[in-house]
């Protein structure tokens, strides 16, 4: 098992690995799009035969004012259901966050998660110390509210 | 210039400055008001032909495009040494992702002004036709007219560096850096820079000199990816050999320990290669070094896992034991796909049985006793390793009794139905493993992984509205059928499962209008790097798109292409060779029609719903959106209109003929490094053998030969194939005649009739079934009496041969195969086939 930073090959295994686990899907344009614009920040996991079983998409927010300080967002992370119990998603959040950090000096990271998804919750929460922001009303396109949650990141 | 033609194009200064106005309205989208200064123009001066180029461009963005295109065309045509006319040309054709055409207009507008937006423009379409000779030049051009800006230097750099200069990549990046003034430190644009700079050394060889810039620059902190830093500076010391490469592999363990790749050049720095993907490859001092890493990294299992290629015997059995009981008692469900890899050794194979069978026993007695030292679970991924250990080995039985056991033990662990989905699945019962699969499913209706499964499932057993309603619990709401949804979405998984879903269900039309909406993604995939060859230039993120560029060089040879591809071309050839698989299909869907008719209004009703809903949130109250003509639809026409549903155009060759429909899908792989792909070569000579390629087929049989070997079952059907053909080519002129004549003496060096050939091929490979088929086809090739091939595929019943291949045929005799034992669980010969 790899874990690394992502790179243009990994593109069309995390996308098909992003369609076969969540509901939220992008064409390649939107993952290439990350590539070009934040490519030290999205990591993959991938297994002894190079298929790529998990990832994290993630970029860094436009700042909406001058005082509002860099910060990181995770666009989406998955594993694959046949690879989960290897902490994978973990490592992989935990990579996505140093870099952000390390070279685009980000001081918080935030995230969205269906209200529903406790597994996710409880890994956002209790491993990785994410505390929830807001909830987001109807946040999915099927109706489900989102929690809005953040990870401050000091030195 | 005469002076009247000349005063038809200089507009007064009132007309001037409307139409100066006129191109800003249009910069800023304000395409109502921009119309209506064009019209005001025109009132005046009709035949000016840069207004009317800039109507026609207005109207094409406000969806009159038909109409717009005549104007720009007419607009051209007034005024040929306008660089606006040619420019406005440019940008419909680049629309259009005609980029050839639009290339030119563009050098036709360079002509009379080297303007900054058009020379951009022209060097993005230079490098999305791979033209790096002429992009050198536009981004000289561009450094000259405007030496201050930043990108213009790197761009020129880049150009130099894919054309294949990197010397002068080289000179012009050092000329850039040296004029660079007060650069704030922690720049993420300037580090970027630093590592294009280092990687260009790094492939001029000149290792001493990018090693001494990455560090100092990574000291000063202008280079900010830590990542890179440490994975350039342990690959820059291997290749110099020096002493500090494994400290340097060191560092990057300790920044991740569960990178693989740094293990193995941490081993190869100390003289310790180890071959990739090997199952075994025993040296005692390499695992010393592995070991001490393990010790170090306890967490990391990567380690641990390379422990086992490098070990063997006793050794061996006790780190797969450790290795295989931390895995179960974690309950790690990924751990036989893990193991898998070391099988190819035969006794790690066996060990691995051992072990796992005794810990089967073990943990069988620790989850029954109530005060169990193991919990309950563990057992359960015990037995489920177990079952994937027997299934991969061909036991499917054995499997199954597994699997029995865990599910009885658990109904609720929805990997155990998976695999049972699986093993029947391999056994040839496709709808036992999708109604497994889907029992999974119902165990976490969340979950869309499962989902995904099921659907796939029911695609392998031929169930293709079943598929699409599982799909469609996770699909958008408002597309028009769930299989509309993952196109949009690119899924291949889908577009090819439900391709072969009609194929098994003999209806090749409806599987090649899937093969040809992958081929689609594919276009797409490779018009979406257009933007970026500006973009990552602005933003200096060179590195990934140099990557980028690479990997859309060969972005065809990604497996879903090839087979789609392939599988395509193959479905053409057959309705070339025989025009009555059209038409049986054709009636069959007459026939259908009068049913699907109802079912076609009630969805055309659903969409009516959907769009009516879509209108209400977008605020729109039920407009229809014409009414804002203001709205920018873009320059890139609206997809047409799918007039072919049922795909039989295509396979009937309206339109485009099928051979050259199949050429078009396979053309793309001939330099992508398939070489090695028979199946890309075989389909490359079926069809340039039909289009009279004569030279181009036998060139492709050769591949084929190469990669697959002369005994290639398929190989020798096409050698026959050739020598039949060759027999009734009479009128082919020289020098193609005894090329092809040296060619086939190659391919068929023997002196025999190709009846003998063929019946000596047989012998030689009684046993082997693809072959009997082979044989079999060839003799049909070779107009042999049905009785005798049929005769050879009846002696498919033989139980001496290994029916370890899928055989897919109307032929009845086959459906009696599922009385032979070995082949008992396989469900899919009981039901007639039929197309």
């Amino acid at each position: 098992m790899n874990i690394r930073p992502a790179r243009v090959e990994d593109l069309a295994g995390m996308q098909a690995a992003n369609l076969q686990n969540l509901p939220e899907n992008y064409s390649m344009k939107f993952w290439l799009y990350h590539a070009m614009t934040w490519p030290q920040i999205s990591f993959v996991a991938e297994d002894h035969k190079g298929r790529i079983v998990g990832y994290v998409l993630a970029k860094i927010d436009d700042q909406e004012s001058s005082e509002d300080p860099v910060h990181g967002h995770v666009n989406s992370i998955s594993v694959l259901r046949s690879f989960r119990r290897l902490g994978l998603a973990n490592k992989l959040m935990l990579a996505s966050q140093e870099a952000m950090r390390s070279v685009y000096k980000a001081t918080y990271v935030t995230l969205h998660v269906r209200k529903s998804n406790k597994a996710a919750l409880g890994l956002y929460r209790d491993s990785l110390g994410f505390k929830v922001d807001k909830v987001e009303e109807k946040y999915y396109a099927d109706g489900e509210d989102a929690y809005s949650m953040r990870l401050t990141m000091t030195d | 210039m005469s002076k009247a033609l000349a005063n038809k194009k200089v507009l007064p200064s009132r007309e001037a400055g409307l139409f100066k106005e006129l191109l800003n309205l249009y910069e800023g989208r304000q395409l109502k008001k921009g119309l209506k200064t064009a019209d005001t123009i025109l009132k005046k001066f009709p035949e000016h032909g840069e207004t009317i180029c800039m109507k026609g461009l207005v109207l094409v963005h406000m969806g009159r495009r038909e109409e717009g295109i005549d104007l720009v065309k007419k607009g051209v045509r007034l005024d040929l040494t306008s660089h606006i006319v040619w420019h406005v040309f440019g940008l419909i054709q680049k629309g259009e992702k005609n980029y050839e055409e639009a290339l030119k207009s563009y050098s036709q507008a360079l002509r009379f002004d080297k303007n900054i937006n058009i020379l951009r423009d022209a060097a993005s379409l230079q490098t999305q036709l791979r033209s790096y000779e002429s992009l050198v030049e536009t981004r000289h051009t561009l450094l000259r007219l405007r030496p201050n800006l930043r990108q213009h230097w790197v761009g020129l750099s880049v150009a130099h560096y894919l054309n294949g200069n990197l010397k002068e990549a080289k000179v012009v990046l050092e000329k850039y850096l040296a004029t660079l003034k007060n650069v704030p430190s922690h720049d993420v644009e300037q580090s970027e820079t630093l590592l294009y700079y280092i990687h260009v050394l790094e492939e001029l060889g000149e290792y001493t000199e990018a090693l001494s810039l990455l560090d100092s620059h990574s000291r000063n902190r202008d280079i900010v990816d830590k990542t890179a830093i440490s994975e350039t500076r342990a690959r820059l010391l291997t290749k110099l050999s020096s002493p500090e490469a494994s400290e340097a592999w060191h560092t990057l363990l300790e920044r991740n320990s569960d990178c693989h790749t740094y293990y193995l050049g941490y081993l190869a720095s100390h003289g310790h290669p180890i071959p990739p993907s090997t199952p075994s490859h025993p040296d005692p001092d390499a695992l010393a070094l592995i070991s001490s890493l393990t010790t170090e990294f306890p967490r990391a299992r990567a380690s641990k896992r390379l422990g086992l290629v490098l070990s063997e015997g006793d050794e061996f059995k006790s780190r797969a034991e450790e290795y295989i009981k931390g895995s179960l008692v974690k309950g790690i469900p990924s751990l036989f796909s893990d193991l898998k890899s070391l099988y190819t050794d035969n006794a790690k194979c066996t060990a691995i049985e051992e072990i796992v069978e005794r810990l089967q026993v073990e943990f069988k007695d620790a989850s029954s006793s109530p005060k169990g030292s193991e919990e309950p679970t563990t057992y359960l991924w015990t037995l489920y390793l177990l079952a994937q250990h027997h299934s991969a080995l061909g036991r499917h039985s054995k499997a199954l009794e597994l699997l029995e056991e865990a599910l009885a033990h658990t109904p609720t662990l929805p990997e155990l139905h998976i695999f049972k989905g699986r093993v029947l699945k391999r056994a040839g019962d496709y709808w036992g493993a999708a109604a497994c699969v889907n029992e999974a499913r119902v165990l976490d209706g969340q979950d869309r992984f499962l989902n995904t499964k099921t659907g796939k499932y029911l695609l392998r057993a031929g169930c293709v509205k079943e598929a699409g309603d599982v799909f469609g619990l996770f699909t958008k709401k408002d597309a028009a059928s769930p299989g509309v949804d993952l196109e949009d979405m690119q899924s291949m998984l889908y577009l090819l499962e439900e391709a072969r879903a009609h194929e098994t269900n003999g209806q090749p039309n409806l599987a090649l209008k899937k093969y040809m909406a992958v081929k689609r993604i594919y276009n797409e995939i490779e018009d979406d790097q257009y933007d970026f060859h500006g973009y990552c230039l602005r933003k200096f993120n060179i590195m990934t798109y140099l990557r980028m560029l690479k990997w859309e060089d060969t972005v065809r040879s990604q497996a879903p292409y090839v087979t789609a591809a392939v599988n395509g071309a193959n479905i053409l050839v057959a309705s070339y060779d025989d025009p009555e698989i059209v038409k049986s299909l054709a009636v069959a869907h007459e026939q259908l029609s009068s049913t699907s008719k109802k079912a076609a209004k009630k969805a055309k009703k659903k969409a009516a719903v959907a769009a009516a809903a879509a209108a209400k949130m977008g605020g729109l109250d039920g407009k229809t959106p014409q009414q804002h003509s203001n709205e920018d639809k873009g320059l890139e026409p609206p997809t047409a209109k799918d007039e072919d549903p049922e795909g039989l155009k295509a396979l009937t060759g309206e339109g485009t003929p099928v051979l050259e429909q199949a050429w078009k899908l396979l053309q793309p792989l001939l330099e992508v490094g398939l070489e090695e792909n028979v199946e890309v070569w075989l389909a490359v000579y079926d069809v340039a053998i039909r289009r009279g390629r004569y030279l181009q087929a036998v060139g492709a049989l050769e591949k084929a030969k190469k990669a697959g070997g002369e005994e290639h079952p398929e190989v020798h059907v096409r050698v026959v194939d050739l020598k039949q053909r060759a027999a009734t080519l009479s009128d082919l002129k020289e020098p193609v005649k005894s090329v092809l004549e040296e060619a086939i003496k190659k391919l068929y060096p023997v002196e025999v009739s190709p009846e003998t050939f063929n019946s000596q091929y047989l012998q030689k490979h009684s046993q082997d079934p693809k072959a009997v088929i082979a044989a079999a086809r060839a003799s049909k090739i070779l107009n042999a009496p049905v009785e005798e091939v049929d005769g050879t595929v009846f002696s498919l019943l033989n139980t001496d041969i290994n029916l370890s291949v899928k055989v897919r045929s109307p032929s009845p005799p086959l459906f009696h195969l599922y009385f032979r034992s070995d082949v008992a669980m396989c469900t899919m010969y009981r039901t007639p086939w039929s197309p």
